[in-house]
C-alpha cells in the first residue's frame, strides 16, 4: 500500500514535469507575445507614455487601414460563402461511387500539398498582365487589351478569393466529406420510403445532420481567412493590402512598430470576437469531435 | 446525373491541376515562350537552363541548407516538447482533456503578424534575428499545438491497461514509458514530427518578420516573386513542393478533420 501512494505521489510530480515544457513555451513564447503586442498598442512613440490611444487614432485616420479592413471583410465573407458551396457540392459528388472516384479524390489533395506561398507565386502566372488568363479571354475574343488582375480594386480581390478559392476548397471538402460520410445510410432509405425527393433528402437529412461539420470548416476557414498574409503579400503586395499585410507594411515599410501592434491587436479582437460569437451560437462540441 | 458528375468532375480536376502544371512548365520553358503578348499552353522548348542556374550557381544549398536545419529542428523539439504534455492530456479526466484541447486550438485564433512582431523586436536585442534557432524557436509556436493535439489521439488509443499489466509485472514508471507507451506511440510521433515538418518548411510569416540575410526557400520564393523572375520562382516552387506534395499523399489517411483545424495552412 505504501508503494502504491509513493507511485501516485512520484507520478503527479512527473506528471507537473510532462506538462511544463510545453505550458511554458505557449505562456512564454505564444501568449506573452501577444500580450507585449497589446501592450506597444497602447504606447506612445515618441514619449512612451501608457496607456494611450494615439497609436489607434492613426491607425484609424490612415485611409490605407480602412482599405485593409474592407479588404478583409470581403476576402472573408466572398471567399468562405464560395468555399462552402463549392467544397459542399465536391463533397457531395465525391460521397456517391463511381468510376474514377479515387482518382478524383487524390486530384482534390494537389491543393493541400502546395504551400501557399507557391500557390501565391503559380497565381502570378494566371493573373498577371502576360498571364493565362488575359491570354484564354483573348482566344475566347473576350478581351482586347490585357488587364493586370493584380494591380488594385474589385478585380484584385476577385483574384484573391479565386486563388485562396484554389488552396483551401480541397480542406472545406475534406471536412463536409468527413461529416456526409458519418450520416447513417438507414436514414437516406428511410426517408425514401417516407416518400422524399432528392431535394428533401437533402434539406431535411443531410443539411442538418452536416450542421456540425459545417461549423467546424466555418470556424477554421473563418480564422485562417481574417488572419490571410502570405498569399495577398505575394500575388498582390501593396495594391490591395488585408489587415495582416497592413500590419506588416506599419512595421517594415514604415518602421512603426506601434501602430502595426495597434493593428495586429484589431485583428486579434475581431477574430476572437467573431469566434467567441459563432461558438455561443453554435456550440463547442462540435468543433472538437 | 453521371455525365453531369463527371463533367463537373473534369471542370473541377482541370481547375486543381493547371497552376501546378503551369509552374512545371515555366521551370522548364525558355523565356520567349512564356514572357510574350500570348504564351503557350503546352510545352514547346524545353530547356534546363533554370534548373541548372539555381542547381549549379550556388544558390540553392543557402536557403535549402536554412529550410533543412530549421524543419528538421522543429520537428524534433516539437516532438520534445508536447510528447510528454500529449501523454498527460490524454490520461486526464474527460472534461480536463477537452478544456486543455480547447485552449490549444484558441491559440491558433492569434494572429501571426501581432506574435511574430515583437519576437522579431525581442530577437534582435537577443542576437536570435536572422539565426536558425530564432527562426525554430518560432515556428515551434505553430506547429506545437498541433503535434500535442495528434499526439494527445495517439496516446489515447493506447489501452491504460497495457500500462497498469506492466505496472504490476514490476515495471517502474520511467521503465513502462520507455519500453512499453514508446513503441506503441512510435506510428503517432512519427505522423506528429512529420506534420510538424512540412509545417515548418512552407512556413513564411514568421521567416519574413524573423530574417533578413540568411532566407529560407519560401523567403527566397518572395524575393524572385518581387525581382519579376518567373522562372527561377518556378523552380523554387517546385523544388519546394515536391516533398510537401509526397507528405501529402503520404499522410492523407491521417488528414482528420481534428488534425486539419491547422495542420494546413
Amino acid at each position: 500500500m505504501p508503494f502504491r501512494l509513493g507511485w501516485r505521489g512520484f507520478r503527479g510530480a512527473i506528471d507537473v514535469l510532462f506538462l511544463a515544457p510545453l505550458t511554458l513555451y505557449i505562456l512564454g513564447l505564444t501568449l506573452w507575445p501577444v500580450l507585449s503586442t497589446m501592450a506597444l498598442s497602447f504606447q506612445d512613440r515618441r514619449s512612451g507614455s501608457f496607456p494611450t490611444l494615439a497609436n489607434y487614432q492613426a491607425v484609424v485616420e490612415h485611409f490605407e487601414f480602412w482599405d485593409a479592413l474592407y479588404n478583409t471583410l470581403f476576402i472573408s465573407v466572398v471567399g468562405l460563402s464560395l468555399e462552402l458551396c463549392l467544397g459542399l457540392v465536391m463533397a457531395l459528388c465525391l460521397s456517391v461511387p463511381f468510376r474514377g472516384r479515387g482518382v478524383a479524390r487524390a486530384l482534390m489533395l494537389i491543393p493541400l500539398g502546395v504551400p501557399t506561398i507557391v500557390s501565391a507565386a503559380n497565381m502570378r502566372y494566371i493573373f498577371g498582365t502576360v498571364g493565362y488568363l488575359n491570354e484564354t479571354l483573348h482566344q475566347l475574343g473576350l478581351l482586347e487589351i490585357p488587364i493586370d488582375w493584380t494591380s488594385g480594386g474589385a478585380r484584385t480581390l476577385m483574384a484573391v478569393v479565386a486563388a485562396d478559392l484554389w488552396k483551401v476548397t480541397p480542406l472545406v471538402m475534406l471536412i463536409l466529406l468527413a461529416g456526409l460520410e458519418s450520416i447513417p445510410g438507414e436514414l437516406y432509405e428511410a426517408a425514401v420510403t417516407d416518400g422524399a425527393g432528392a431535394w428533401q433528402r437533402f434539406r431535411y437529412v443531410t443539411l442538418p445532420l452536416l450542421k456540425p461539420a459545417i461549423t467546424a470548416a466555418l470556424i477554421i476557414r473563418g480564422i485562417d481567412a481574417f488572419r490571410i498574409f502570405a498569399l495577398p503579400l505575394t500575388l498582390v503586395g501593396r495594391s490591395t493590402p488585408v489587415l495582416s499585410t497592413y500590419t506588416y507594411f506599419e512595421y517594415v515599410d514604415y518602421q512603426n512598430p506601434y501602430t502595426s501592434a495597434a493593428s495586429a491587436t484589431i485583428l486579434l479582437v475581431m477574430i476572437l470576437a467573431t469566434t467567441i460569437a459563432y461558438l455561443q451560437i453554435a456550440g463547442t462540441e462540435e468543433v472538437i469531435s | 446525373m453521371r455525365p453531369l458528375t463527371y463533367l463537373a468532375m473534369s471542370a473541377m480536376a482541370a481547375f486543381l491541376l493547371i497552376p501546378v502544371y503551369l509552374m512545371v512548365k515555366i521551370s522548364i520553358s525558355v523565356p520567349g515562350e512564356v514572357f510574350t503578348q500570348h504564351p503557350t499552353l503546352l510545352i514547346h522548348d524545353v530547356t534546363l537552363d533554370h534548373w541548372r542556374q539555381i542547381v549549379t550557381g550556388g544558390m540553392l544549398w543557402p536557403p535549402l541548407k536554412k529550410s533543412l536545419t530549421v524543419a528538421t529542428a522543429t520537428a524534433l523539439l516539437a516532438l520534445a516538447l508536447s510528447a510528454p504534455a500529449a501523454y498527460v492530456i490524454a490520461r486526464m479526466p474527460r472534461g480536463w482533456k477537452y478544456t486543455t484541447l480547447l485552449i490549444l486550438f484558441f491559440t491558433r485564433m492569434f494572429p501571426e503578424v501581432g506574435i511574430a512582431l515583437p519576437m522579431a523586436i525581442r530577437f534582435i536585442e537577443w542576437g536570435l534575428f536572422d539565426t536558425n534557432l530564432g527562426l525554430t524557436l518560432a515556428h515551434l509556436v505553430r506547429t506545437l499545438p498541433i503535434t500535442a493535439w495528434i499526439l494527445v489521439g495517439s496516446f489515447e488509443a493506447i489501452p491504460r491497461e497495457i500500462e497498469e499489466a506492466a505496472g504490476v509485472d514490476g515495471a517502474g514508471h520511467g521503465r513502462t514509458l520507455l519500453r512499453v507507451i514508446l513503441p506503441l506511440a512510435l506510428p503517432g510521433l512519427t505522423v506528429a514530427a512529420l506534420f510538424a515538418w512540412l509545417l515548418s518548411w512552407e512556413e513564411f510569416t514568421f521567416a519574413v518578420y524573423l530574417s533578413l540575410a540568411s532566407r529560407t526557400l519560401p523567403l527566397q520564393v518572395y524575393y524572385y516573386v518581387y525581382q519579376g523572375n518567373w522562372f527561377l520562382t518556378a523552380t523554387y516552387t517546385t523544388i519546394i513542393t515536391i516533398p510537401v506534395l509526397i507528405l501529402t499523399y503520404a499522410l492523407q489517411r491521417y488528414l482528420k478533420a481534428g488534425t486539419l483545424a491547422g495542420a494546413i495552412k
